[in-house]
């Protein structure tokens, strides 16, 4: 089991989530996150002084993943994230030690399995048509 | 305080050896002296150069306090009818202003959030634009004398009557009233183009459309001497479904052809749909402010406070129209998604405003109940048209304005009673009534409005598909992929409109260091 936690671009949240359903990991959580990597900091203006942003906003995805669906979910990442410019943000895979499922008190593996996948999948195909 | 003095002379000493302080402190010297000789120059001789700037009007102020105590000191019943009429007109100008505020609100709110400053900057430069615009040349164009297809006197204002026309209203009263509608105009065009169109392009566009388009194709349908005006069945527009909101929204089709649809942007037939809104309650309130605006601009177009019938009838069918169109957007949206929805009835009321504007003043309740009707269901094809055609809309502009002002403009041949005529300064004419084909009157009037909304909309969107991808020759129509993705508001304006949504870490920044970390 690993935790996979990745920082990306928001212009490219509604892709990499396209990616991810399509390659079957439909759990994830999103976070709207502010940091700093290896980009200039972007001065604005604001009634004719100028101001330094010194963070840029990102969005940050976390998805606990059984072994098996780990190298999927990282490829399905990188495609859909890299525009090839600084800024693109970075995945982090750590261990996971329990997961536990709370409304049926499975663990690990068991409560890694959606439920529901093919389900989640047919439901987002068909209110997009 | 000598040991003061030392210091700051030291400091100068030290600052004065490097080449960027001595380059700044030389050129803000030239720059107060060339402002001092300036100013000195306007003291000294204002008197001689203001008459050669502003021509002949310098005359006036000298003839009239000595005409005035001349003047006979009982009412003079005209004046009386033209002061109640100025100010009326001026109460409607100061409401059909207000619709700005309406129009960046609807606009930014149906927008994205990255997108807001851009919205209000544009809205407030176009409006400027105008003013300058409309005085300079646009007024003459539209509302002076001149050839059926252009007026060519009256510019800037000047060598006019002290009142427009026949209407007994201050000419600079109806100059502002005229303005507001200008605007009103420039802004629509605006709304098709939000999200991906540069700055210095709509800067550009903006001088075409209020400068030229606008007051030029205008005149063929408001102008005193204007073709169809002088047609045998005139075409009639009583305030502005064609002149004002048609070619506005024929404008803002062709930009957003031009222009092709926000990146990101998938439609219906791909498999995606609009991009949400980012805050409803703005847009409502906009579109709600737009309604109360529209008081002015319908019942304001009588020019005329005496027509006391008039303006209550147009008022109430402004009303009526604006109800009924909600309404059936309303349902029209929950037959066919099931949900109650607030951007489609907003759409909606506001189309049947556009429809209701040309024939307000001719039509019944029942008429105007009905024109309500048809401009709910239009706004509604409309857009999905444009969605299965691929041309990206984000607020709406093209099917509320444009079909909507079709719709309203055909309507008067279908729906006019056959009991009113025209306003006058005291009153109204019913010695020539306006009747429709449902009132047994043939399709003379059809024809005539058909014939007016079919030329001004051909004509506007060819002159517009020009006006724009002349624009896109230069190269200022689109903003760069990464600053459409970065967002207008930081791309070209550099500041977002809500800083404070993100953790940015702002600090200022102290010019001179920039500066001189910029010069090593």
């Amino acid at each position: 089991m690993k935790l996979i936690s990745c920082i990306i671009r928001p212009d490219r949240l509604a892709s990499v989530k396209e990616a991810l359903f399509r390659a079957g990991i439909t759990g994830l959580t999103i976070t709207r996150a502010s940091g700093h990597g290896g980009e200039r900091d972007t001065v604005t203006v604001r009634r004719g002084s100028k101001l330094l942003m010194q963070f840029h906003e990102k969005i940050k995805i976390e998805m606990a993943c059984s072994e098996p669906f780990v190298a999927a979910t990282v490829n399905a990442i990188i495609t859909a994230a890299r525009t090839g410019a600084v800024g693109d943000g970075k995945i982090f895979v750590q261990p996971l030690e329990q997961v536990i499922r709370i409304r049926t008190g499975e663990r690990d593996n068991a409560a890694l399995t959606p439920v529901t996948v093919a389900e989640v999948q047919k439901h987002s195909l068909e209110a997009q048509r | 305080m000598t040991s003061m003095l030392q210091t700051v002379s030291r400091k100068i000493r030290t600052n004065w050896q490097d080449p960027l302080v001595r380059r700044h402190v030389g050129l803000l010297f030239l720059g107060k002296t060339i402002g001092l000789v300036l100013v000195l120059v306007l003291i000294t001789q204002w008197q001689r150069l203001l008459p050669a700037m502003l021509g002949a009007q310098a005359a006036t102020p000298a003839a009239t306090p000595a005409a005035a105590p001349a003047a006979a000191p009982a009412l003079d019943p005209l004046a009386a009818i033209n002061a109640i009429n100025t100010v009326w007109v001026l109460v409607a100008a100061f409401l059909v202003f207000c619709m700005q505020v309406g129009f960046v609100l609807l606009e930014a709110g149906f927008a994205r959030s990255r997108e807001s400053v851009n919205i209000l900057v544009e809205g407030i430069a176009d409006t400027c634009i105008c003013g300058v615009t409309f005085w300079l040349w646009g007024f003459a164009f539209m509302f002076e004398p001149g050839t059926p297809w252009i007026g060519t006197t009256g510019f800037a204002l000047q060598g006019l009557a002290p009142t427009y026309g026949t209407t007994g209203v201050a000419l600079l009263a109806f100059w502002v009233f005229q303005f507001a509608f200008a605007d009103t105009c420039s802004t629509i065009t605006s709304g098709a183009m939000i999200g991906r169109c540069g700055f210095v392009g709509d800067l550009l566009y903006s001088v075409g459309v209020t400068g030229f388009i606008y007051p030029i194709i205008g005149h063929w349908a408001w102008g005193p001497d204007g073709w169809l005006v002088t047609m045998t069945i005139p075409f009639r527009d009583f305030a502005g479904s064609t002149v004002v909101h048609t070619i506005g929204g024929a404008i803002s089709l062709a930009g957003a052809i031009a222009l092709g649809p926000r990146l990101g942007r998938i439609f219906k037939r791909d498999g995606g749909g609009p991009m949400p809104a980012h805050d409803l309650i703005i847009g409502a309130a906009g579109g709600l402010i737009l309604w109360f605006g529209w008081y002015g601009f319908n019942p304001g177009s009588t020019l005329s406070a005496l027509d006391t019938a008039g303006i209550g009838r147009v008022s109430f069918n402004t009303t009526l129209a604006a109800c009924s169109a909600g309404l059936t957007s309303l349902f029209y949206s929950y037959v066919r998604t099931k949900k109650w929805d607030l951007a489609l009835t907003t759409n909606g009321f506001l189309a049947g405003l556009v429809a209701i504007t040309c024939p307000c003043y001719w039509v019944d309740p029942i008429g105007a109940f009905f024109i309500g009707i048809g401009g709910g269901l239009v706004v509604v094809w409309g857009i999905d048209a444009l969605e299965y055609l691929r041309i990206d809309d984000p607020i709406g502009a093209v099917p509320v304005h444009m079909v909507g002002g079709i719709w309203g403009t055909l309507s008067l041949g279908l729906f006019a009673a056959g009991k009113y005529g025209a306003s006058t300064p005291t009153g109204q004419d019913i010695s020539t009534v306006v009747t429709g084909l449902f009132y047994g009157g043939g399709i003379g009037v059809l024809k005539a409005q058909f014939i007016g909304s079919a030329t001004i909309l051909l004509a506007t969107f060819v002159s517009a598909m020009a006006l724009m991808y002349a624009v896109k020759a230069t190269g200022t129509l689109r903003v760069s992929a990464e600053g459409e993705l970065e967002g207008l508001d930081v791309h070209e304006h550099g500041s977002s409109a809500y800083p404070e949504y993100m953790i940015s870490g702002s600090e200022s920044v102290i010019l001179a260091v920039s500066a001189k970390e910029e010069a090593a």
